[in-house]
């Protein structure tokens, strides 16, 4: 337990340590831990930054989804009142085409019927005139007897 | 030589350093003749655990820089331990230095707090293995050569270099250095001489205001070697007695002594941290005190 040689050795070596860990040792751990820390906030920072911006995305998703939606509902409204207006026209349209077929079927049936009944009453004079003709023989001509059977025409 | 084994000759042989030094027949390690060797004479173990662990140190420190060269990449395991350190001393370093930049300082902290750390904790080596190992492989590598060591117990090996006062207080004298450095630098010649000269009686009092100032001046780096050295020293001793315990008595003292060395080891590692961190923290005021410009 003398003090001796020992001190001045170790004061000596302990100046070499300190020179080590002061030129080679320290600086280059505590430059990266500086830059590393740097980056960190700069990291923290930017993410930040992204939140932010995800948020503000968020707003106009939500803004442009409620827009789309109101303009889908209004597009809805729309086309349909479009095709009931398109049904309601459709129907009219077979209302009135069913109408005038109807029409023209009954006037046909009509001009059927009066063309029928002429030809008929052609017929029948014909007939009773052929009939009379050979009953009476050719005393009555049609030409002759035309007024009559005009008349009886008309009667029938 | 184990049947002469003493509780005088076992303490004597833990607190003695291996030492080497010039006798008038030339150098010799023989601790017989550490009487002839005067002040020229180094205590070989004290200086190789020294150096052994600041160069560890130094290469741990070195191995993570290597790893740590790219910020980008997340720090892992020794590289963790090692910035943790270093912010653990910048942070002393900031609230004990404030505004004054030296960059020196942080490193010489971050040096002497590992340094000391590692010293101490040899201290927690079970106290006969290290010595026994070293006696042992002195004794097969150079028992025939040299006169002096006659068997494996013959070498003294203290293995904690701060239980040595040459360590401690050669530490402390390197920063006394540095503290005269920086006093001279920083506030000039004349102003060191001014502070050590005209406090606390001014100029009418010159002589005995030197003679308190350099008492206050030369306490600190005394206290500062010693209280590490007395801590370390009794915290060894203590593991010394309670060693004695398994060895010269009954069983059941032996128990009591197993447990008593678990508990004080656990206590012990408290003070190891403690005083290495009291000796950086010291260091840091003292060097900050040599940076102040006016300090009455």
């Amino acid at each position: 337990m003398n003090i001796n040689a020992t001190l001045i050795a170790q004061a000596v070596v302990m100046i070499v340590f300190v020179a080590i860990c002061w030129r080679y040792i320290y600086p280059p751990i505590l430059s990266v831990m500086k830059e590393r820390e740097k980056r960190i906030t700069d990291g923290l920072e930017a993410a930040k930054k992204a939140d932010d911006s995800l948020e503000e995305a968020k707003l106009a998703f939500d803004k442009e989804l409620n827009q789309a939606k109101a303009e889908a509902a209004e597009i809805l409204d729309k086309a349909n009142a479009r095709a009931s207006q398109i049904v309601t026209d459709a129907s009219s349209k077979a209302e009135a085409e069913a109408e005038k077929i109807l029409t023209s079927a009954s006037t046909t049936i009509e001009n059927e019927t009066n063309k029928a009944k002429e030809e008929l009453r052609q017929q029948m004079s014909d007939i009773i005139i052929d009939t009379t003709q050979k009953i009476l023989g050719d005393e009555i001509s049609k030409e002759k007897h035309e007024e009559i059977l005009k008349k009886a025409a008309e009667e029938l | 030589m184990a049947s002469e084994l003493t509780t005088e000759s076992y303490i004597s042989h833990h607190l003695t350093n291996l030492t080497c030094g010039k006798t008038p027949d030339g150098w010799t390690c023989d601790p017989y003749k550490v009487d002839q060797m005067g002040f020229w004479a180094f205590h070989v173990d004290s200086l190789f655990w020294s150096i052994g662990l600041g160069a560890l140190f130094v290469f741990v420190f070195r191995k993570a820089i290597s790893k740590n060269s790219d910020a980008s990449v997340a720090p892992s395991g020794l590289q963790n331990f090692v910035e943790m350190s270093i912010e653990f001393v910048e942070d002393n370093v900031q609230s004990l230095f404030g505004s004054v930049k030296n960059t020196l300082i942080a490193p010489l902290a971050l040096t002497v707090f590992v340094w000391i750390l590692l010293m101490n904790l040899m201290d927690l080596v079970p106290v006969d293995f290290l010595p026994v190992l070293a006696g042992h492989i002195a004794y097969a590598i150079a028992g025939d050569a040299v006169e002096w060591i006659k068997g494996p117990e013959s070498l003294y090996f203290k293995v904690v270099p701060t239980t040595d006062p040459n360590i401690t207080l050669g530490m402390a004298f390197g920063i006394f250095i540095l503290t005269i450095y920086y006093s001279i630098t920083v506030k000039g010649l004349k102003a060191f001489i001014a502070e050590l000269t005209l406090h606390p009686f001014g100029k009418y009092m010159i002589p005995i205001n030197f003679v308190l100032e350099m008492v206050n001046f030369i306490a600190k780096p005394i206290s500062l070697g010693l209280r590490l050295f007395g801590n370390l020293y009794a915290g060894e001793m203590i593991f010394i007695l309670i060693a004695l315990m398994l060895f010269f008595s009954s069983i059941p003292i032996g128990v009591l002594g197993f447990g008593l060395h678990l508990v004080w080891a656990l206590f012990h590692i408290l003070i190891v941290a403690l005083q290495a961190f009291i000796f950086m923290a010291l260091t840091i005021a003292y060097l900050a005190m040599a940076h102040e410009t006016e300090e009455h």
